[in-house]
């Protein structure tokens, strides 16, 4: 009798689970999980995991992705490659998700992207990396369509610090890198933009993570006596290095990369030192996309985005969720990767990102048409490696955190970096 | 080239109190501590922590000592950290070391630290979060010592040096002049021979452990102050600190004194010839060179 009740209950539940299939209220019956590996035990690395967050939750709101609502699985990276390839390495394997978000540094990303996600065949979007490296990778075919992010590369922001160094009539200047893939990169693209204008770089000094002081460094940087130093540097070997640059008579004239843009850094060496220092970035364009983007995060997290990387972390998301939609359900990281273009197709319907875009975002593609995606970086349009252009931004350090110098428009940009070839 | 000499030892200072405490552990216990570093971190957050409840208990404590960042809170406060330092080393023994060391093996111990080191690290990184702390914000210039040629020093890390040379002196004369002195020899000698001649073996692992750990409490505030203070400053220092070690010669406490200046000054001096990119390689250099060269180190005795 007990039995047979089991029988029962087991042929009802089939029926049930057959019937809603297909149903209008499947949306909340199945969920799709996508990975995102972020620096969450760093201060400027939670704004961008919850910015991501965001994005999920209002695609949800908008009634999920494929008839089915979305997890995003976070693991932090911890700023570490061996920590983050872990992490990715656990997402794919474990959570199985085809499509994984991160990470920030060109460093975590880079190799997530050689050992885990491209043998995997799933699809990786960073908001934040910016290494030339991955361009060339992408050239020779080893990303297999598979890599995309919303970040300018790395050449913009050389460039746009050499101009500041032309503006500011500095005739040497020294570079102090991370030395990992994106400060090996960026130090070396200035190093030739630099050359480019004219002007002198005295030293090129790498730094490695957790040294246990960078004292020998500093006093290699400082030999040649330059006007100016250039850095490209994260805010924990970057407060020691310029504390001890400063402490050992040091220029105060500093150009610095967007890695910098971080309170911590400003506290720890003291804003009355920091009062020559300019800041590079990439922006957002000033469309009204991005301005709307602006609005709707001051309404929802009560602040402005002043962090580095959380509009890109918004489009990141929110182009690789559109993605999954344009996939289909259960489609893998390949086919996704494939749907990249036809979300961000120029000849598309426009939509805007929140949750009434997304949701006219799935009309459109459900009717077998290409949509347009109006981001808060504005129109974002991927080139064949994966890679976007950008304009950019020059700022300094304030008591009230960072505030904003210059804009310097797409157009621009491209063609001071054209002026310089 | 005299800066980086000079450099060199400025750093040699902070790496010979770690190597000192580790030579000990390492030869009267027979293990390599890979947590030994970790003591390090503790005594730099422990300092941090009182630096601040003595501010606020009396302000004028937060004055600056002279040309230096240090303030007479700061410098209370080591002596604290040194104490309670001193006190977690013992209290990791108890709690670890002590229980594996009565059933396993060496390689146990070896892999116990390992645990022991990683449970530290990220206690005090929930406990402090990952970022940079400082005890002082404020920057002070360095000194110039000569102009030709030219050398500049940081008050602190004068200070630093001469307080470790302090310490070590200090040490020096309890090793050579008291009883107890005597008796921690004699167990680094032969544990089996010293304890028939009445000396307490667990009172001896007991002190071990304090020293260890206040010396290393000392460094890690020393690295502190002239450096920064994070979560992972053991992890980063672990390397150099058993380069010291080896090259000093494992059980050697002058060798492991002298090890840590050598360290120092071959990692500063490396970057003379070498990119800056290779110096994490120069300890690894250093202890391959020395094991290949002269296994026992400079002072160390071969063991039957």
């Amino acid at each position: 009798m007990k039995k047979k009740a089991k029988h029962l209950a087991l042929a009802i539940g089939m029926v049930t689970g057959i019937a809603s299939y297909g149903s209008a209220a499947m949306a909340q019956d199945c969920t799709t999980k996508v990975g995102a590996v972020l620096p969450t035990s760093v201060d400027w690395g939670k704004p961008i995991a919850a910015t991501a967050q965001y994005v999920v939750d209002l695609v949800n709101e908008a009634g999920g992705v494929a008839g089915c609502k979305i997890e995003m699985v976070l693991r932090d990276s911890q700023v570490d490659p061996k920590v983050g390839v872990d992490a990715a390495k656990a997402l794919v394997d474990l959570d199985g998700v085809q499509v994984l978000l991160g990470a920030v540094s060109s460093g975590v990303s880079m190799p997530i992207l050689t050992s885990v996600t491209a043998p995997a065949g799933v699809m990786q979007m960073s908001c934040c990396s910016s290494s030339t490296a991955f361009t060339g990778l992408a050239k020779d075919g080893k990303t297999k369509g598979l890599w995309f992010r919303t970040f300018a590369t790395s050449g913009v922001q050389a460039a746009v610090g050499a101009m500041v160094a032309r503006d500011q009539g500095y005739k040497s200047i020294a570079i102090m890198y991370k030395n990992d893939d994106w400060g090996q990169d960026i130090g070396k693209l200035i190093a030739g933009d630099f050359e480019a204008l004219g002007i002198k770089v005295t030293a090129s000094v790498a730094l490695n993570d957790g040294q246990a002081s960078y004292r020998a460094e500093v006093t290699e940087a400082l030999k040649g006596q330059p006007e100016a130093l250039y850095m490209a540097l994260y805010p924990k070997e970057g407060t020691a290095a310029v504390r001890e640059w400063l402490s050992l008579g040091g220029t105060q004239n500093m150009i610095v990369a967007n890695s910098l843009k971080s309170d911590e850094f400003r506290d720890n060496v003291g804003l009355k030192y920091l009062g020559k220092a300019i800041g590079t970035d990439t922006a957002s364009p000033r469309s009204q996309s991005a301005s709307a983007f602006v609005d709707q995060y001051t309404a929802h997290f009560g602040k402005a985005p002043s962090g580095p990387g959380l509009a890109n972390s918004y489009d990141a998301a929110m182009i690789a969720l559109l993605a999954m939609e344009a996939a289909g359900k259960g489609a893998d990281g390949a086919k996704v990767a494939s749907m990249v273009s036809k979300v961000t197709d120029s000849s598309g319907t426009p939509v805007t990102a929140d949750v009434a875009g997304f949701k006219k975002a799935k009309e459109v593609l459900a009717g077998g048409g290409s949509v347009f995606y109006q981001g808060a970086t504005g129109n974002v349009r991927f080139d064949g490696n994966g890679d976007v252009s950008a304009p950019a931004v020059t700022w300094g350090f304030s008591d009230a955190g960072i505030k904003e110098l210059s804009f310097i428009s797409l157009t621009d940009v491209d063609a001071f970096i054209a002026s310089m070839k | 080239m005299i800066q980086h000499l000079v450099d060199g030892i400025l750093v040699g200072s902070i790496l010979s109190l770690g190597a000192i405490g580790l030579t000990m552990a390492m030869h009267m216990l027979r293990f390599a501590n890979f947590s030994h570093a970790e003591l390090l971190s503790i005594g730099a957050y422990c300092a941090l922590v009182f630096d601040g409840v003595f501010k606020a208990v009396y302000t004028p404590l937060g004055d600056v000592i002279g040309p230096l960042s240090l303030t007479w809170a700061l410098s209370l406060a080591i002596v604290i950290s040194m104490a309670i330092t001193g006190g977690s080393a013992i209290l990791i023994d108890r709690l670890v070391f002590a229980r594996v060391r009565a059933k396993g093996g060496e390689l146990s111990m070896v892999f116990a630290s390992f645990g022991v080191a990683m449970i530290i690290r990220n206690v005090l990184g929930l406990t402090f979060g990952l970022k940079v702390q400082l005890y002082s914000q404020d920057i002070v210039f360095a000194m110039v010592l000569s102009r030709d040629p030219f050398l500049l020093v940081k008050p602190d890390q004068i200070f630093s040096l001469v307080a470790a040379l302090i310490i070590m002196f200090a040490f020096h004369l309890v090793l050579s002049r008291t009883t107890f002195g005597y008796s921690l020899r004699a167990v680094a000698e032969n544990p089996q021979l010293a304890q028939v001649s009445g000396i307490n073996l667990n009172r001896m692992i007991t002190l071990i452990w304090i020293i260890g750990g206040g010396l290393a409490a000392a460094a890690g505030v020393f690295y502190g102050l002239t450096n920064q203070i994070n979560p992972v400053l053991g992890r980063d220092l672990l390397l150099p600190i058993f380069a010291a070690t080896i090259v000093g010669g494992i059980g050697s406490i002058y060798g492991a004194a002298l090890g840590g200046f050598l360290v120092g000054i071959a990692s500063n001096l490396a970057l003379l010839i070498l990119p800056s990119g290779y110096s994490p390689a120069m300890p690894f250099l250093i202890i391959l060179a020395v094991l290949i060269i002269r296994p026992t180190g400079l002072f160390g005795e071969e063991r039957q």
